[in-house]
């Protein structure tokens, strides 16, 4: 189904706890593109990546989700995980005592149980994990530590993305990936995002700032103000919002309404 | 009067008048401390948290064998030199003078009416000997099974164990509490440890008996300078439970480390009360229990930590986290110095929460179910437990039997929240 988009947002009303946030969104991404979103602090971007992969705590109040067709938001939180909705945390949250490499596997099988493959052993497993790890950068001993705990804010992205690369998603979020990060973990945080770009998976950049956009090229960018989206264009929007600032943006959309 | 009081008296007169003069005076005494002071009752201080009265309520229809007969293979493999390992009886009977003196020397009847219950009902055990700079690796594994009669009736079991440590000796026993079947009744335990100079001992205790059944542990070791004394506890009972644990630091030097890991399931009730004495100066303690009480469960943590007016330069460490995974599982934590030197290092603390909420989502996120995001967030918390344990295989076969209990817990828990 070509013509059917990977994501299909329409009209997406909704809370974070009680306060509104998302007043109708509308946005839909196909296989193979890279959208990126904009937007200043508070205009909703957090909000949209959450409810994406369904986090407690965030309530959508009006309007829907298709992934592939089906109905996202009657999915918990890890079936949309395993129907390949992925999502880099802004804030990867540490795990004291749950080693990396355990739960990467644990992931990994997870997600290739309910795809129908078959479970890797710790010796495949190892050697599909040395493969990616050398794609991020990361040394061996990481993988025998707890989940970023002790990471540096780099290393602790470097991991997300090697999720990413570790559980094939179809649709990857990456949630304002580049926040406190130099510029030699940048690149090779988008060197690891750019490696994942392929015909029959999509990408949702949030970013408030435009500098990971000249890593991560996008197709398509969008203006998030207020819970909606208020202008789209192809990548030269992205620009001429870091020269403009967002105040341009918001300025004309209060005068539109 | 009690069923349980009055049963376990009468079937003490079978073997009351056995043993050396000195053990029959020692048991009399203990009889009459414990008619005395009677099962202790939430109106005792120590006792605030934890009702005794299912105990009370039992009708014992015998006292089962705790000696030889549960030592098992494992003591009969062959055993460095200088390390014996005998039932209680054997030592009785043949050379009652090694542990005259020191059999009850730590476990004071006066002091505690469940030790005087014991030690009136003290028939066999085990006695372990280590000569001084005597050493073995591999664990010495002790196991005491319950088991029902073709009845169900409530059994009583008193299992003792002595351990005397010589100079610079060194081993690890395991103590492990379990039964193939629910057997109904009462498993009283007390081991007494004397720990010379430059001894390490690490005790191990596996409390797994399944509900019905009571248990009750009490154990008290004495190190001696430069001597280090590890207690490592797991209660993985759904029953009553109650274990206790009394060291005393008696000279410049000596350390101890005490780590427990307790989990409550169904309507368990697991009560640990330790004590640790600074009776010396330079002497470490450092205390860590984890709870995990899931269901309608309930944990007690209660621990004392006394540092003697000379016990200068004391540091003394206690921490007790537990987590709730129910609402209707509750925990008591209550720590408690009492420090009457001035130059002392002294710290504790107590938390009570609950799984944590960004990371079981993060593991969900990655396309792990949520029961076995909870089971890994709650095997991350107990295994820290275990993983101070000498003997890797033991660790291993350890956070196996906490895994499988927490899985317990958590498909209860499942199963519970779909009804």
């Amino acid at each position: 189904m070509p013509n059917v988009p990977l994501i299909e947002i329409k009209n997406l009303h909704a809370n974070a706890g009680d306060t509104p946030i998302l007043r109708g969104l509308d946005l839909e991404i196909r296989a193979g593109e890279v959208h990126a979103i904009m937007g200043p602090n508070g205009s909703g971007k957090s909000t949209l990546s959450n409810v994406l992969v369904g986090r407690p705590g965030y309530a959508v109040t009006d309007g829907e989700i298709r992934f592939r067709g089906q109905n996202l938001l009657e999915m918990d939180a890890e079936t949309r995980a395993r129907e390949g909705i992925f999502l880099a945390f802004q804030y990867p949250v540490e795990i004291p005592g749950v080693a990396n490499n355990y739960f990467l596997r644990t992931a990994v099988n997870a997600i290739r149980s309910h795809r129908g493959q078959e479970r890797l052993d710790a010796i495949d497993f190892l050697t599909l994990l040395r493969e990616k790890m050398k794609l991020v950068e990361m040394p061996e001993e990481m993988m025998a530590r707890a989940i970023n705990e002790g990471f540096s804010g780099g290393e602790k992205k470097r991991n997300e993305i090697l999720q990413m690369l570790l559980l094939d998603p179809a649709f990857c979020i990456l949630d304002e990936t580049d926040s406190g990060l130099d510029i030699d973990a940048l690149r090779t945080v988008a060197n690891g995002v750019n490696q994942m770009r392929s015909a029959d998976r999509a990408m949702l950049v949030i970013t408030h700032y435009q500098r990971l956009l000249d890593y991560i090229v996008p197709d398509r960018v969008h203006v998030l103000s207020k819970g909606r989206i208020v202008r789209s264009g192809g990548k030269e929007l992205a620009l001429e919002l870091e020269e403009k600032g967002y105040g341009w943006i918001e300025g004309e959309a209060g005068q539109a309404s | 009067m009690s069923g349980a009081v009055d049963s376990l008296m009468r079937l003490r007169q079978r073997f009351a008048g056995e043993g050396p003069e000195w053990l029959q005076i020692q048991r009399e005494a203990a009889a009459q401390a414990f008619l005395d002071a009677g099962l202790p009752t939430r109106r005792l201080e120590a006792w605030k948290s934890t009702n005794l009265a299912p105990l009370a309520a039992l009708d014992f229809a015998r006292i089962a064998p705790t000696g030889a007969a549960t030592l098992g293979a494992s003591l009969a493999a062959s055993l460095p030199a200088g390390i014996r390992v005998r039932s209680l009886a054997e030592v009785l009977r043949s050379e009652p003078d090694r542990i005259a003196g020191r059999l009850g020397r730590l476990a004071d009847p006066k002091l505690s009416a469940l030790v005087a219950l014991q030690t009136a009902c003290l028939e066999d055990g085990v006695v372990i000997e280590l000569d001084a700079n005597a050493r073995i690796e591999e664990p010495i594994r002790i196991r005491f099974n319950s088991s029902p009669d073709v009845y169900d009736r409530p059994s009583a079991s008193f299992p003792r164990l002595l351990v005397l440590a010589g100079a610079h000796s060194e081993a690890t026993i395991v103590l492990d509490f379990g039964s193939e079947k629910p057997a109904p009744g009462f498993t009283c335990h007390v081991a007494e440890l004397l720990l010379e100079k430059g001894a390490r001992v690490e005790l191990v205790q596996i409390q797994a008996e399944p509900a019905p059944r009571i248990h009750f542990s009490s154990v008290h070791a004495e190190v001696e300078g430069g001597a280090r004394f590890d207690s490592s506890i797991s209660s993985l009972s759904d029953g009553l439970l109650r274990s206790e644990l009394d060291v005393r630091l008696i000279a410049p030097g000596a350390e101890t480390g005490m780590n427990g890991f307790f989990l409550g399931r169904g309507t368990g009730h697991v009560d640990h009360f330790t004590t640790v004495e600074h009776a010396a100066p330079h002497c470490t303690s450092a205390q860590e229990y984890r709870g995990v009480l899931g269901d309608r469960s309930k944990g007690v943590f209660r621990g004392r930590v006394i540092v003697r007016p000379d016990a200068q330069k004391t540091d003394a460490r206690q921490s007790n986290p537990n987590l709730l995974l129910s609402d209707s599982a509750s925990v008591d934590t209550r720590p408690q110095l009492e420090i009457y030197a001035d130059d002392v290092r002294a710290s504790h603390g107590s938390t009570i929460g609950q799984l944590d909420a960004d990371a079981l989502f993060f593991l969900r996120a990655r396309g792990i179910a949520e029961s076995e995001a909870r089971l890994l967030l709650t095997h991350a918390f107990a295994s820290a437990i275990v993983e101070a344990l000498r003997d890797p295989g033991l660790r291993a076969d350890l956070i196996r039997r906490i895994d499988e209990a927490l899985a317990r817990l958590e498909s209860a828990r499942t199963v519970g929240g779909a009804a």
